[in-house]
């Protein structure tokens, strides 16, 4: 098992670190799937995560300008590896204006991920850092537990608002109630409801649009005016919301009724899909 | 440097027969020793010397007379002033107040003893400076102390936060304090008239210094604080201990965690510094240290304040480390304990040798002398083993408040896993290359001196006859005492 890469471009090892800053948010230890034209950061959906999973795709191509990788086997090219998110997310915070980012596996003692980044310091001489961030190889006969989420067929997709007033609406109504009823039509309407003995708090978002459904005979049969809506734990959907710490260039809420809410975004050409199941 | 004394006894300072004579007249006519005094050349040039020889004679007859500092500064100065209080403060939670010709001195020992700050202001960084000693009459004989003023960092901390609005506001804060009085009063004057006082109340107790002589160290390494805080931030905060590895070619800084076993391990960081990013560079001898991250962190924040660079002074891992800052105005060291690389035998033969500061005794004897008296004493500077690896306070000894009341070396019990508290002595280094987990790291043990002080007052001539005014023989040089 092989892994190199390298990142020489500042803007592309910006936008690698806001990955992974956002990666660092959403999960606390997450897989990385190391495929010979993509990296996914994985979540799977386990109770330990309150069912939450998160699917998030880059194209290699499009960060780094050498990228070599040598799977477990020929038939089986590619690399499962475990790693605590925040560490690398840290690690790359020391990159903010390298020359250059080197990632490779390595195994001193331990399996590593190693970052290795040449910082251009004020003298003009090169400083060299290097982190070795502990990471578990995970065995292949866990991989199907791991493998792309298959998108729900949803009742209602919409577009979502501005993802921070959405995060600052949400963490007041965290004070109030665990729990939020997320609800669409096909009019471009979402609300955010919770319920309590004491108070409800609704708020409306309009106009937001629809994207167009893949399939004619759901949307064509479903009126239009019905919400479809879930309920679900109102901190995983903070803790969704806080992760995005830029407005994404696309984001689509598909809802299931009463089963599970997927949010599908798109952060220039990273995309990340993130599942929130019914709190049941 | 002008010193007020306030009321107590005549200031005088000479040398030569004629004083000599003159002096011991008063001491018999008076019976008491006197405070020292810096600036007079003689009798009667000091303004109102006979109408303080009465004063001071009342106050013979009252039997004492209070330690005290008084001092001023601008806003600007008092932001330099928290930075320090706020560099000490990861040092430990207590801070002393040490009043000196020299200036003011702010110190602070870790309750592990393994790292000392101090934060030297020299009397020309104030507006006004003036402190005294305070003498104590007791029969025949007279104690003279400093103003042994400890206070708690939780007290005097927050008076000193939001320093950058303090620089803003403030036109001047004075400090003040009597031994007798047992609090300390600063006050700030603000724009628009506001004045805002604080007291802060002290406990008694004599500063610990510690005796260190960092030019002797083989490696000295001087950098600018911008680069160290560049290579700060690749530490994680859950990593406690650095390591400093450097050869004549290259400077490394890296985190000295354990192997590491499962993903919940930290991130091994290293960083290569080379040699030509440093104000000055000089290694004697390849070397590893490793110590405590907290106080680099401490020093470096002050460091910024000042501008001024760090020198960190260090030799083999064992033996205590130096970061310091050398300014007109002030002057810091840290001492910090580095990790010993022995696996069971006490290690490095060159302990960090702390003393209580040597009641004066004598007008005029001279620091050189304290720091004579001192270092006679080394055999008390015991290196302690301390079982648990680690430099932090929560981990370790006991019996901590003993160690100011001893005159002899005490026996330390660690508590740990592994403790194996070794006898007395220092002994010399043995190159033993042990088990990384059997690493044990040396305690810096603060030896409290018994003060002299009856063997100095039969003599009280000699003294005298050493003693001098002048600023040079303070220090004699061979020792720097901090």
């Amino acid at each position: 098992m092989k892994f190199r890469a390298k990142i020489v471009d500042t803007a592309c090892l910006n936008h690698f670190t806001r990955v992974s800053n956002m990666i660092a948010k959403l999960a606390k230890t997450c897989t990385l799937r190391i495929s010979p034209d993509k990296l996914n950061f994985i979540l799977s959906d386990k109770v330990a995560n309150g069912g939450v999973s998160m699917w998030c795709e880059l194209e290699q191509e499009n960060f780094f300008s050498e990228f070599q990788m040598e799977g477990v086997s020929a038939e089986n090219n590619e690399i499962y590896l475990e790693l605590t998110s925040e560490n690398l997310s840290r690690a790359l915070k020391t990159a903010q204006n390298a020359r250059a980012l080197k990632i490779k596996l390595t195994n001193k003692h331990f399996p590593c991920l190693t970052v290795s980044i040449e910082l251009l310091s004020v003298s003009n001489s090169s400083r060299v850092v290097t982190h070795d961030i502990p990471i578990r190889v995970i065995p292949r006969k866990l991989w199907k537990d791991l493998q792309e989420p298959t998108v729900p067929d949803a009742d209602v997709s919409i577009y979502l608002p501005v993802l921070k007033t959405m995060k600052s609406i949400v963490e007041k109504m965290k004070n109030i109630s665990n729990h939020l009823i997320i609800e669409a039509n096909l009019n471009g309407e979402l609300n955010l409801k919770i319920e309590t003995e004491l108070v409800c708090v609704t708020t409306h978002f309009k106009d937001l649009g629809n994207p167009p459904s893949a399939s004619e005979d759901v949307s064509q049969d479903r009126n239009p005016e019905q919400m479809a809506e879930v309920r679900i734990d109102i901190r995983r959907l903070l803790q969704f919301l806080a992760g995005q710490q830029v407005n994404p260039t696309k984001a689509v809420c598909n809802i299931v009724s009463n089963k599970i809410v997927h949010f599908d975004l798109l952060h220039e050409d990273v995309s990340l899909q993130y599942f929130i199941p019914a709190f049941s | 440097m002008t010193e007020e004394v306030d009321g107590r006894r005549p200031t005088e300072a000479r040398t030569g027969p004629s004083a000599t004579s003159n002096l011991a007249a008063l001491w018999e006519r008076e019976g008491g020793g006197r405070v020292r005094s810096r600036s007079f050349g003689g009798c009667g040039r000091h303004p109102g010397t006979w109408g303080r020889r009465a004063e001071a004679r009342l106050g013979a007859l009252l039997g004492r007379a209070a330690a005290m500092l008084k001092c001023g500064m601008s806003g600007s100065q008092v932001k330099v002033f928290g930075k320090a209080i706020q560099a000490l403060s990861r040092v430990s939670d207590e801070l002393w107040l040490d009043p000196s010709e020299k200036g003011l001195a702010l110190r602070s020992v870790n309750s592990c003893r393994s790292a000392y700050g101090c934060v030297l202001f020299s009397p020309v960084f104030f507006q006004h400076y003036q402190w005294s000693t305070s003498v104590k009459m007791n029969d025949n004989d007279s104690t003279s102390s400093n103003l042994n003023c400890k206070l708690g960092m939780k007290s005097i901390l927050p008076i000193f936060r939001c320093l950058n609005s303090l620089e803003r506001n403030v036109e001047k804060c004075k400090i003040f304090t009597r031994s007798d009085k047992c609090k300390v009063v600063i006050e700030f004057f603000c724009r628009h008239g506001i004045r805002r006082t604080h007291n802060v109340c002290f406990q008694e107790s004599q500063p610990l210094q510690v005796i260190f002589e960092k030019n002797m160290c083989s490696n000295t390494l001087v950098i600018q604080p911008r680069v160290l805080a560049e290579a700060i931030v690749l530490f994680t905060s859950s990593q406690e201990e650095v390591t400093l590895a450097v050869t004549p070619l290259s400077v490394c800084l890296k985190s000295s965690s354990d192997e590491p076993v499962d993903l919940t391990s930290s991130v091994y960081s290293e960083m290569f510094v080379g040699p030509d990013e440093f104000d000055f560079f000089q290694i004697g001898v390849d070397s590893e240290i490793t110590f405590c991250f907290k106080e680099l962190k401490g020093i470096l924040t002050f460091s910024e304040a000042t501008h001024a660079p760090i020198a960190i002074h260090f030799d083999f891992p064992g033996k205590p480390m130096a970061l310091s800052i050398d300014d007109m105005l002030l002057e810091a060291n840290f001492i910090l304990a580095t990790l010993a690389d022995e696996p069971s035998r006490a290690s490095s033969p060159q302990s960090l040798c702390l003393s209580q500061k040597q009641k004066r005794s004598e007008p005029l004897s001279s620091n050189s002398e304290a720091g004579k008296n001192v270092t006679s004493k080394a055999p008390e500077c015991i290196l302690r083993k301390v079982a648990p690896k680690r430099l932090y306070p929560k981990e370790t000894l006991t019996d901590v408040s003993a160690l100011e009341n001893c005159g002899s070396p005490i026996m330390k019990r660690a508590n740990g896993d592994r403790s194996e508290v070794s006898e007395s002595s220092v002994s010399d280094t043995e190159e033993v290359p042990g088990p990384p987990y059997l690493r044990k790291f040396s305690c810096m043990f603060f030896g409290a001196v018994s003060s002299d002080q009856q063997e100095r007052f039969n003599h009280p001539f000699d003294s005298l006859a050493t003693a001098s005014d002048s600023e040079e023989d303070m220090n004699d040089g061979s020792f720097s005492t901090f």
